[in-house]
């Protein structure tokens, strides 16, 4: 890797500040997916902004309001294990238990895991061409690339998947952004759609933030009314690895036992986290049922748009709703 | 004087349940030469031998003391690595490595800046420098330009009639064997009249070796002219080749190779390669010690592979389950040099009484295939034991009883049927293969093994010999240059010299991995094992001698009235020595003897057998498969160990699920490089996939020496792929013809069932 200087940060606020006086500087958490990327030079920071030692990032607690904040600085294992999470967000717990592999989890920080970048094979190694690093077009999508890991949605000018199966969980809940600007004030991103961005030719992140933001907490609010959540995902080799995909749901019961109101998001089916808006708009107004799920899925993937190499994500898109779905009726 | 002995050879039991085993058992008369030992029959017993001995070197292991080559550091030593193309095809234009050259740290500089590059990986420049980091900075540096071509990287598209050709002297990247197609019998003739045919096509991918310790070594030049190479290699005595001497500018006696512990080889590492020589290079010019390790990617990339397969097969037989004829023709690439190393081992272990079988090494632009673990055989036998199933589910007869009926080996035909009882062949097989209601659907399948392994008595022109040192405290030690390449070795010489020497193992100083030693035997064809342990037996009983001698002399009796038991030496009367009083006759400069490997015997074994059986759970909704269960049920001629025999069929049977579900090579067509030249896409099998695996050693004295040893490393491999295979089949109705059984290729086949 190319050499860099190295702070580490006593609050959110001074890494903001810091980052924001860098050039090229980055934040650094638990390194699992930045220090990869400096190793092949896919990353060459002039600077790295440790939150490390910053304070009060991993803080895990109810608010006054009955929302739950996460540090940042939480750890995968963390969310996996605190009986808060388990209690409250119990697919957030889910999905921090299945991710990566023991060790990982001990290190990945959720605010890290929102900011990863795409684990395609393409972007990560420079000899090849790539577009979120300035290529004219996306490899990965020519007849003869290697398309296994590819995105289904959002692909026309990248094909690259989102590799975090935490964020489709986190948007399904509404979870807020708390974050800290490089002039030292805190913001919220109110909704966590708008917390992404669509790839560009030379943007390497799929963050819709400033160079010099720091996420310094996940906000999920409170409900007043029950919440069914579930949780799925699909993957082939069960540690040290990503979902193929994953779907996260949350949906609320009108009296009469019909779904009042559903959010549904996937994992590793786009460049960035993706709602199924149409998904939603299925389950409203039903009765949560195999039939319903079964129409859901359809609708959720009507629109999907696969590469020769990725047909097979449009079934397990479909499968791993359909099983989100039964999970979050179990649940209840 | 040549001597002959007449023993009882074959089945000796297995380690799970000794007594019910059908005999399987001969008299073999052998000759043997006189300085070899008696050899152990069937009947001997044993008190280390067999039974279950922890590796000598597990602690050192375990506890991170053990120093394999990348951890060697020397005083001053510099670090070289390599920069290299990442195309299928280009010439390189230019290479400028003036920046690279300027920055401080950086000790020297060479670039190949000539001809073409046909593999992405070609080296075409190296760098040797004060630190890794100077380093890595240094090799980003050097700017080369290419003139980038078009060439096919993959196998199919190299196959097309317009494909550029890897070799401008041939028409065609497709090789044609010298001696066209095997043909045994009358195929045509047998297929024309056939009750049954089946055909398909199967793919296996390009697997490589993926060493945890990539290739690379140290070089060391000596103030007295001497150099100590440590390099990561199956074979201390054959690293040092004409290129590594001649780089270092030094004869081959001055040169002495060390290998304490090697982080895994699988048949990639023997002769020094391009990059050692580099190193050698470098370490003389700047006169300091070199290390050059292959980086992760590199390692992908050049350190070897097992050539992908297509094969074409189609199989005949009659209604009752008699194979009567195979035909086939395959193509697979050994990288950029045509032929060489391609080709599938699909026709062994059943009579077929009539075969035809093509095969084509086809040349890529990517880098050469080597000898990967039981070369040829994991990729034939998984299409082989494949068009077997399709054949016995089309003549409706029970898969397990056509392998009974076409398998002639006597061990095979006990280990079929302890297979089939262990996994439950009679509950869990699917009568109607994909009738499990639900989703998620099991099944039950099986496939052979094979191998032939009983050691050599030579290392190239020597004879193998071990040094054996003892001294008058009564230490023993047992010196070859032979490596442990983490099959347990060290373990196995200090079982045998232990036994016939009435100590312990870990009495045993094994000094191995050095070429001080005299020339040890390559680790490669699984021969390590049965080639040592003679020679250590023999070794052994020489010390037995030489110290009968010195009892003789104190006891002032004739040598001849002495005689060995369990390390006690009995003499007339009640005259008795334990080994340890015998050594305090041994003068202050120790005993020093030779343990010679003598040449095989002639035995009826010839091929060890092994078969495995695997139970599988399918998700149908997404294709994930998981193996729940093997079971292993291999020979390799006499167990030493039970605890590293087992290590090894463990070994074997991850490395085989890995292949069968998750490793593959996965090449941008276009751009002809590798796309998953890392752990984290290329899939290996890790601990929470890996299902029980139940391993039973079928121990057979083989009778072809004095052990009754032969090789297992390998063989453990060869019908995993194969049996998973056969229970996704019974699973779900349907073959999936390509590995890796990927959810995507498992859900394709679902549909075309259903289609
Ligand atoms: C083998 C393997 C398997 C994996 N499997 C899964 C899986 O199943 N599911 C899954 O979700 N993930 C998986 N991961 C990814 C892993 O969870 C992430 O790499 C990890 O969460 C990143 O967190 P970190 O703290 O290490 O981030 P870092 O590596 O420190 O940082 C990652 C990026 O985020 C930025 N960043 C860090 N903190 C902040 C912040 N507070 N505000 C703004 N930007 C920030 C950094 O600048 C950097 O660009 C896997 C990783 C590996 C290696």
């Amino acid at each position: 890797m190319k050499a860099f200087t190295f702070v580490r940060a006593r609050s959110a606020e001074e890494a903001a500040k810091t980052l924001g006086d860098s050039k090229t500087g980055l934040l650094h958490s638990g390194g699992c997916d930045l220090l990869d990327r400096m190793k092949e030079r896919v990353a060459e920071p002039d600077m790295l902004v440790s939150l490390c030692d910053a304070e009060g990032l991993s803080d895990i607690r109810l608010e006054e309001d009955g929302s739950i904040w996460v540090g940042a600085r939480a750890t995968l294992a963390r969310l996996a294990e605190a009986s808060l999470v388990q209690r409250f967000l119990p697919t957030l717990s889910e999905a921090a238990a299945l991710a990566a592999s023991p060790q990982l989890r001990h290190r990945a920080t959720i605010g890290g895991n929102l900011a990863q970048h795409t684990r395609c094979g393409y972007y990560r190694h420079k000899s090849f061409p790539c577009l979120k690093r300035g290529g004219d077009s996306c490899p990965v999508r020519a007849e003869g690339g290697v398309q296994e890991m590819a995105g289904i949605f959002d692909n026309e000018t990248c094909a690259s998947a989102h590799p975090s199966s935490i964020a489709p969980v986190l948007g399904s809940l509404d979870a807020e952004l708390v974050i800290r600007n490089a002039d030292g004030r805190q913001a919220f991103v109110p909704s966590f759609e708008s917390l992404w961005a669509s790839p560009k030719k030379g943007r390497a992140s799929d963050l819709a933030l400033a160079a010099g933001d720091v996420i310094e907490a996940v906000r999920i609010p409170a409900r007043d009314t029950k919440q069914f959540v579930g949780y799925a995902e699909i993957r082939q080799r069960k540690a040290f690895d990503w979902a193929l995909v994953s779907c996260a749901v949350r949906y609320e019961m009108d009296a009469d036992g019909k779904i009042a109101q559903a959010s549904v998001w996937y994992g590793s089916v786009a460049p960035t986290p993706w709602r199924a808006g149409a998904a939603e708009s299925a389950l409203r107004g039903k009765a949560c049922t195999d039939e319903t799920a079964r129409t859901a899925a359809e609708q959720a993937l009507a629109d999907a748009t696969p590469l020769a190499g990725t047909t097979y994500k449009v079934q397990l898109a479909k499968v791993a709703l359909k099983r989100a779905l039964a999970a979050a009726r179990e649940r209840a | 004087m040549p001597r002959t002995v007449t023993y009882k050879v074959g089945l000796v039991g297995h380690d799970k349940h000794k007594q019910d085993v059908p005999a399987v058992e001969q008299d073999l008369t052998v000759e043997i030469h006189e300085m070899d030992a008696e050899p152990w029959g069937r009947e001997d017993t044993f008190r280390h031998v067999g039974h279950e001995v922890p590796r000598v070197d597990g602690a050192v292991k375990a506890t991170g003391a053990a120093k394999y080559t990348y951890d060697i550091n020397r005083p001053g030593l510099l670090v070289a690595g390599l920069v290299y193309s990442p195309h299928a095809h280009a010439d390189i234009v230019s290479v400028d490595a003036g920046k690279a050259q300027g920055m401080a740290g950086v000790v020297a500089v060479k670039t190949f800046a000539r001809g073409s590059a046909k593999y992405p990986g070609k080296i075409v420049a190296a760098i040797c420098a004060e630190s890794e980091q100077v380093l890595a900075d240094a090799l980003e540096a050097v700017e080369v330009t290419y003139k980038v071509k078009p060439g096919p990287a993959v196998t199919e598209d190299a196959m097309k009639d317009d494909a550029v050709v890897v070799d401008p002297r041939r028409k065609t990247n497709v090789g044609q064997p010298r001696r066209g197609p095997l043909v045994r019998g009358k195929p045509d003739d047998a297929f024309e009249g056939a009750e049954v045919v089946v055909q398909a096509t199967y793919r296996t991918p390009i697997q490589t070796h993926s060493c945890l310790e990539p290739h690379g070594c140290v070089c060391e030049i000596h103030a007295d002219g001497t150099a100590t190479v440590w390099a990561s290699t199956q074979a201390t005595s054959f690293f040092a080749n004409q290129q590594l001497t001649s780089a270092l500018g030094l004869p081959r006696n001055k040169v002495r190779v060390i290998t304490q512990h090697m982080g895994g080889g699988f048949g990639s590492k023997f002769s020094a390669l391009e990059w050692d020589v580099l190193c050698a290079e470098f370490a003389r010019e700047t006169k300091r010690p070199v290390r050059m390790m292959l980086s992760r990617r590199l390692e992908h990339l050049v350190g070897g592979n097992r050539p992908d397969s297509i094969q074409a097969l189609r199989l005949a037989g009659s209604k009752d389950g008699t194979i009567a004829a195979l035909q086939g023709e395959v193509w697979g690439t050994s990288g950029n040099s045509s032929g060489g190393g391609a080709g599938a081992a699909n026709f062994g272990v059943y009579t077929l009484p009539h075969l035809s079988m093509l095969q084509h090494g086809v040349a890529t632009f990517s880098a050469k295939g080597r000898a990967f673990r039981a070369p040829r055989h994991p990729q034939g036998f998984y299409a082989l034991e494949s068009i077997i199933e399709r054949y016995a589910y089309a003549a409706g007869v029970d898969a397990l009883a056509v392998r009974l009926k076409n398998d002639k080996h006597p061990i095979r035909q006990v280990q079929w049927r302890i297979g089939a009882e262990r996994i439950g062949w009679g509950k869990n097989r699917r009568k109607q293969p994909g009738s499990d209601k639900g989703p998620v659907k099991r099944g039950v399948g099986c496939a052979s093994g094979r191998w032939g392994a009983a050691g050599r008595h030579t290392v190239g022109r020597n004879q193998l010999v071990f040094d054996v040192v003892v001294d008058k405290e009564g230490g023993v030690a047992f010196q070859n240059g032979v490596q442990d390449i983490g099959t347990g070795t060290r373990t196995v010489i200090a079982i045998i010299a232990a036994e016939e020497l009435g100590l312990q193992p870990g009495d045993i100083d094994v000094r191995i991995g050095d070429t001080t030693y005299p020339p040890g035997p390559g680790s490669g064809g699984s021969t390590t094992a049965p080639s040592i342990g003679a020679a250590v037996r023999n070794g052994a009983l020489r010390v037995k001698e030489s110290l009968a001698g010195l009892l003789a002399l104190q006891w002032g009796v004739d040598e001849a009235q002495l005689s060995w038991k369990d390390g006690v030496c009995h003499g007339p009367g009640d005259k008795q020595a334990s080994f340890r009083s015998a050594c305090s006759l041994i003068g202050e400069d120790g005993l020093r003897v030779q343990g010679r490997r003598m040449r095989n015997f002639q035995s009826a074994y010839g091929e060890t057998a092994g078969c495995q059986f695997a139970q599988v759970a399918v998700d149908t909704e997404t294709g994930v498969i998981t193996v729940e269960n093997v079971v292993a049920v291999h020979d390799c001629g006499r167990i030493i160990d039970t605890m590293t025999a087992r290590s090894q069929v463990n070994g074997g049977v991850i490395q085989g699920i890995s292949y069968a579900l998750y490793e593959e090579k996965q090449t941008d067509r276009n751009l002809g490089d590798m796309v998953n030249p890392t752990f984290d896409t290329y899939r290996i099998l890790g601990m929470q996939d890996c299902p029980p695996i139940d391993v039973v050693l079928t121990s057979v004295v083989s009778g072809y020496n004095n052990t009754g040893m032969m090789g297992l490393g390998e063989p453990a491999t060869v019908p995993t792929a194969g049996a998973i295979a056969n229970a996704v089949y019974n699973a779900i109705g349907v073959q999936v013809t390509d590995l890796p059984m990927t959810p995507a290729r498992v859900l394709e086949a679902l549909e075309r069932r259903q289609g």
